[in-house]
């Protein structure tokens, strides 16, 4: 008698927590304004560090979203360089903290919102995700958002998992 | 099907011999049933269902034997007809197996008795082929289960000591295995997903510790929670990017044990490393997944997209160095 087939089931390589960090990014621009000047061109996401599936969700997202009347680009380099013009700047964790400091610093008033994901979070970016009971959570830092030149909603503050300040 | 084929002939043969010493009987009848089985099943059925209703004959267990081959023969014509292959319910066939079940009762000799339990078995092979085709039939899962429950039934007739464990967990695993992938394909097909859970957890009923079921169970789950992740909408607001990690999360949680069990028996087994290092890595156990990813690497497994030319602001590509491990 022949045994009926069995087949394994393949798990999903699907990252699905770089799926979250796309649409948690996207999602800020609901909650923050941009000074007028940069509501023009294209609405620029850089990430800095190296996480191939996050840039790949990311431009899945941009294929498909825009914020307002901005198509959305995405930029990647492996260390931060202060010449490129962006809207929102993601660290990734491999990235130390003196980099996400400096590039608070040098984006003081430019309107340019800094992400980090360190756990020792010290309000040089405006938000930092970190994990908490396995979820991606991020914090909040208003007084970075202020010196970044950003408006919040005020809702926000209602979303995050803590403010810093 | 030669040994039937064997046994058949000199199933034949013997009748021949003994209708002829039957004095009792009516030896006509048998014989014109014998020589007509090949070339008139139909009309030996008729002959043979006048012996079985005869006063003189109709206890002996020979009778019944005969009408049960005689039977036989007609149902494999008729199953040999290609748009009735899923047939599941065939009132040849179980005129087959009620004649074989009244011989059995009427005390055959052992010749008979080992010709009742060929058939008998044989009968059950073709109800599991039957169930074994219906299952392939997506829609047709609760036919196969009644077809795989006649193949018991038929087949604990004919050798009733037989244990059934191995072939329950042969069939249910590949029900499980066979709807999982259906909803790993369409994860809408809700029906898929409960039986495939159903038929697993029997397995597992049967053997708690089968690395398959577990495996596959496990990776259902982890499955269903990429898809979550996956379907949701890059818009989606801040509220809803929470409600679906809380949902996938638990999804996860509930794939990490089966798949553990796994590892922990065999801590060597790779579609459980695997799955360990995707269901962490979505835990965002970083540690963990760190640990079972280095684990894949020292067999040369490759579970990440990983070293891809990370481009730069300016648009170039530079190349990170290569820490692929291939097999």
């Amino acid at each position: 008698m022949c045994l009926i087939s069995f087949r394994f089931q393949q798990p999903s390589n699907f990252d699905s927590n770089s799926k979250f960090r796309a649409a948690y990014l996207y999602s800020f621009t609901r909650y923050f304004y941009w000074p007028e000047e940069k509501q023009r061109d294209n609405f620029v996401i850089y990430v800095i560090g190296k996480n191939d599936n996050l840039i790949s969700e990311l431009k899945k997202l941009a294929a498909q979203k825009k914020v307002g009347n901005q198509g959305i680009e995405i930029k990647n380099s492996s260390a931060y360089d202060p010449s490129v013009v962006s809207h929102i700047i993601y660290f990734t964790p491999s990235q130390d903290g003196e980099s996400v400091n400096e590039a608070a610093e040098k984006n003081k008033n430019k309107g340019t919102l800094v992400v980090s994901e360190t756990n020792s979070f010290n309000g040089g970016a405006s938000i930092n995700f970190l994990i908490v009971d396995n979820k991606l959570k991020f914090d909040y830092s208003k007084t970075a958002a202020v010196k970044a030149g950003l408006k919040t909603s005020e809702g926000f503050k209602t979303l995050v998992n803590k403010t810093i300040d | 099907m030669s040994k039937l084929r064997n046994i058949y002939k000199s199933l034949l043969t013997g009748i021949l011999v003994f209708a002829a010493a039957v004095v009792f009987a009516q030896p006509d009848a048998w014989n014109r049933a014998y020589s007509l089985v090949r070339e008139n099943p139909v009309l030996a059925a008729q002959i043979i269902d006048s012996v079985i209703v005869h006063p003189e004959t109709k206890d002996s267990a020979s009778s019944w034997t005969v009408r049960a081959f005689i039977y036989f023969e007609l149902y494999k014509r008729n199953d040999q007809i290609a748009d009735k292959r899923y047939r599941l319910h065939s009132p040849l066939r179980d005129t087959v197996v009620s004649s074989l079940k009244k011989s059995n009762k009427l005390h055959p000799d052992e010749i008979y008795a080992e010709y009742n339990r060929t058939l008998l078995v044989a009968i059950s092979a073709h109800c599991f082929n039957t169930a074994k085709d219906l299952l392939q039939d997506s829609m047709n899962h609760q036919r196969s289960e009644t077809a795989y429950n006649k193949f018991k039934e038929i087949k604990k007739t004919a050798l009733p000591q037989h244990n059934f464990k191995q072939d329950d967990i042969n069939y249910y695993l590949a029900v499980g295995s066979m709807y999982s992938e259906m909803f790993t394909k369409d994860q809408k097909n809700i029906k898929a997903k409960e039986t495939a859970k159903v038929a697993l957890m029997k397995v597992l009923e049967l053997e708690p510790e089968h690395p398959s079921a577990n495996i596959n169970l496990g990776l259902m789950y982890y499955n269903e929670a990429a898809n979550l992740s996956r379907e949701m909408d890059y818009g989606a607001d801040i509220s809803q990017i929470d409600i679906v990690q809380e949902n996938m999360i638990k999804l996860a949680k509930q794939a990490e044990p089966f798949v553990l069990k796994v590892y922990n028996r065999n801590n060597n087994n790779e579609k459980a490393l695997i799955g360990l290092y995707y269901i962490y890595r979505m835990l965002n156990d970083v540690p963990k997944s760190d640990d079972f990813k280095a684990k894949l690497k020292q067999k040369g497994v490759e579970v990440d997209d990983e070293n891809v030319p990370v481009e730069d602001n300016k648009g170039e590509k530079k190349e990170e160095p290569n820490h692929k491990n291939h097999k």
